[in-house]
């Protein structure tokens, strides 16, 4: 049996790592009732008053309640994420567009992706991750703003719809914010699917313990990782 | 009207009694949706406050709303709110035409300089130095100015005026915007609609005529007493949309059975206006409550929001006609097939690579 000897860096904090999953959970939800608010059918025996109704196991009623409180979880959790954030390095892998390292990290990506490469520099993050990441905090912001924009509207006078009205204004009307709202949901699905395959394929092909690092926050590395400078001063 | 009086004394000279004031001040405080609490104050500022001159003007549109606001009956306040308004300039109703009537408008606006109430109906054309509306040989636009000039506070009647309206939708030939884009520093109140209810025109002129002040606006200047609440949070067909009950087809039972029209397009959830509440033509119906469904004639920009009877627009692809969700599965079946080749393939170029390595390891050794 071959001996590997690798060393271990300790990169997400138990915070993030919690915030990672409530987050995969809550988008789930999240997605799963919105796709039913955005064309709903009817689940129950027929016949029943809509004063009875609305008391059925899936009424719509009952799933717009379910996205609006998965929508609170997973704003809620967001302090975990910044608690990470603050407290540690490895939390802060931003992309860094203006370092010399995320470009040339961005065309061994590409390179390796397309298989003209067959290995790339190790990375604790690469430039493309880096940037998908960075792509979907912004998609999950959207639908947040947005998001808050409708449901605040509920009541006009709330200090909600005085923080979030506004943005239905800026969007030209409501409507183009429920489209919005509608097709980032599905673009947010598409980056799961590459996000799902490419954690995958790392952790099949580079052995650095891509899947499991955000379960026990550690990876594996027998070079040393070309962005260690984050992790460390 | 030479002078400019109050609500009482037009009330007095018309010989209509004390009682029916006090009734029609009660009715006026309901439209204007305050508290009961003040009716005194109505009262009191119907018989105090003079009645306010009104300059109406018209521009890029088709009256539409002032067939709305002519109709505008609700109980007993119809024939006087339409009194109430020391209406001086109104080119479709006014009994002169042709030059006098245009020499009027020069007058009353040197007369009531800085205190008439400017209505304005219709959107503002601007391409081709804005000749695609021309009243008395001007362009809409430079009348709008020289009038706004002088004016106390505007409001916009109707989605043309608010928003640009029909105009101004796709492609916009004539580049026609909003009253409020070409004319600033002044106070503004749009009364979005197609046409807006009657009883909210007349309502918000009242609400000046009667405080001297505007009514509460919202942050995109409409008032908030009409415009505070989507239609579909005021819906009486709103628990069939929190049961899951949906009218699939014009012509299915749900639809006779008058369940929620959400999934045939309806703009209720997106459209704020006092549909809901005040209905039209005396509270008798809306568009929903006759089973069609809101096409948001008050939103901005509703014409291009189309087609109306789909809750959500078509994407543009070729030889089909398909909306998001049928776009985003198939995307994410292409995709979810494009990651598992490239998998495969990642697979093949890593063996390979792998065998490569350990043969030169091999070879090393």
């Amino acid at each position: 049996m071959k001996v590997r000897t690798v060393a271990v860096y300790y990169v997400f904090t138990i915070w993030t790592r919690i915030f990672h999953w409530l987050m995969v959970g809550a988008i789930a939800v999240l997605f799963c009732t919105g796709l039913y608010i955005g064309n709903p059918f009817y689940i129950g025996s027929q016949g029943v008053e809509p004063t009875f109704a609305v008391n059925n196991w899936a009424s719509m009623s009952t799933i717009r309640f379910i996205h609006f409180a998965a929508a609170y979880i997973l704003m809620a959790s967001f302090i975990f994420r910044i608690y990470g954030f603050i407290l540690h390095r490895g939390d802060r892998m931003l992309p860094k567009p203006w370092t010399k390292l995320f470009w040339t990290g961005m065309l061994d990506m590409g390179l390796h992706y397309s298989f003209l490469r067959s290995e790339h520099r190790p990375y604790l993050r690469n430039s493309m991750a880096r940037a998908g990441y960075g792509g979907v905090y912004g998609m999950i912001f959207l639908e947040a703003f947005t998001g808050f924009a409708m449901y605040g509207q509920i009541n006009p006078n709330s200090w909600l719809s005085k923080l979030f009205g506004p943005i239905n204004h800026l969007l030209l009307d409501e409507y183009v914010v429920h489209i919005i709202h509608h097709y980032v949901a599905w673009m947010i699905i598409l980056f799961v699917i590459i996000h799902v395959y490419m954690a995958t394929r790392a952790d099949m092909s580079e052995k650095y313990g891509e899947i499991s690092a955000m379960f026990s926050g550690v990876k594996f590395y027998d070079k040393e990782p070309d962005d260690v400078g984050d992790l460390k001063e | 009207m030479k002078d400019v009086e109050s609500l009482w004394d037009l009330f007095q000279k018309r010989n209509v009694s004390r009682r029916n004031f006090l009734k029609t001040c009660v009715t006026i405080t309901g439209i204007l949706g305050l508290s009961p609490s003040l009716i005194s104050d109505v009262v009191s500022a119907a018989e105090k406050q003079p009645l306010v001159p009104v300059i109406w003007l018209h521009g890029h549109e088709c009256t539409g709303c002032d067939e709305a606001f002519i109709r505008s009956q609700s109980p007993f306040a119809s024939d006087v709110l339409l009194n109430m308004i020391s209406m001086e300039y109104m080119d479709v109703l006014a009994a002169a035409a042709g030059e006098p009537l245009e020499h009027h408008l020069q007058e009353v606006m040197k007369k009531y300089n800085g205190k008439y109430l400017l209505a304005v109906e219709g959107a503002v054309p601007l391409n081709d130095d804005g000749i695609h509306c021309m009243v008395g040989g001007k362009t809409f636009v430079h009348n709008l100015k020289e009038v706004a000039k002088g004016a106390a506070a505007i409001i916009e009647v109707g989605s043309c005026a608010a928003w640009g309206g029909i105009q101004a939708a796709k492609p916009n030939p004539t580049k026609s915007v909003s009253v409020s884009d070409v004319v600033s520093g002044k106070t503004i109140i749009k009364v979005p609609g197609c046409p807006p209810i009657p009883e909210v025109i007349t309502g918000v002129i009242m609400h000046y005529t009667l405080y001297g002040q505007i009514p509460p606006l919202d942050s995109k200047g409409r008032p908030k007493q009409f415009f505070g609440n989507r239609i579909h949070d005021t819906c009486y067909r709103r628990p069939f949309f929190d049961s899951g009950m949906f009218v699939e087809k014009f012509d299915d039972a749900a639809s006779k059975a008058g369940w929620c029209l959400y999934k045939v397009g309806c703009r209720g959830p997106e459209t704020y206006n006092s549909c809901g509440n005040l209905r039209w033509w005396n509270g008798l119906s809306y568009p929903i409550q006759s089973g069609a469904p809101c096409i948001g004639c008050s939103a901005n920009n509703f014409w291009d929001n189309d087609p109306f009877y789909n809750r959500m627009p078509n994407i543009p692809v070729p030889n089909t006609i398909v909306n998001a969700d049928q776009v985003g599965i198939v995307a994410a079946g292409a995709l979810t097939a494009g990651v598992i080749i490239h998998g495969a393939l990642s697979t093949i170029q890593h063996k390979k690579h792998h065998k490569e390595t350990h043969d030169t390891e091999k070879d090393n050794e």
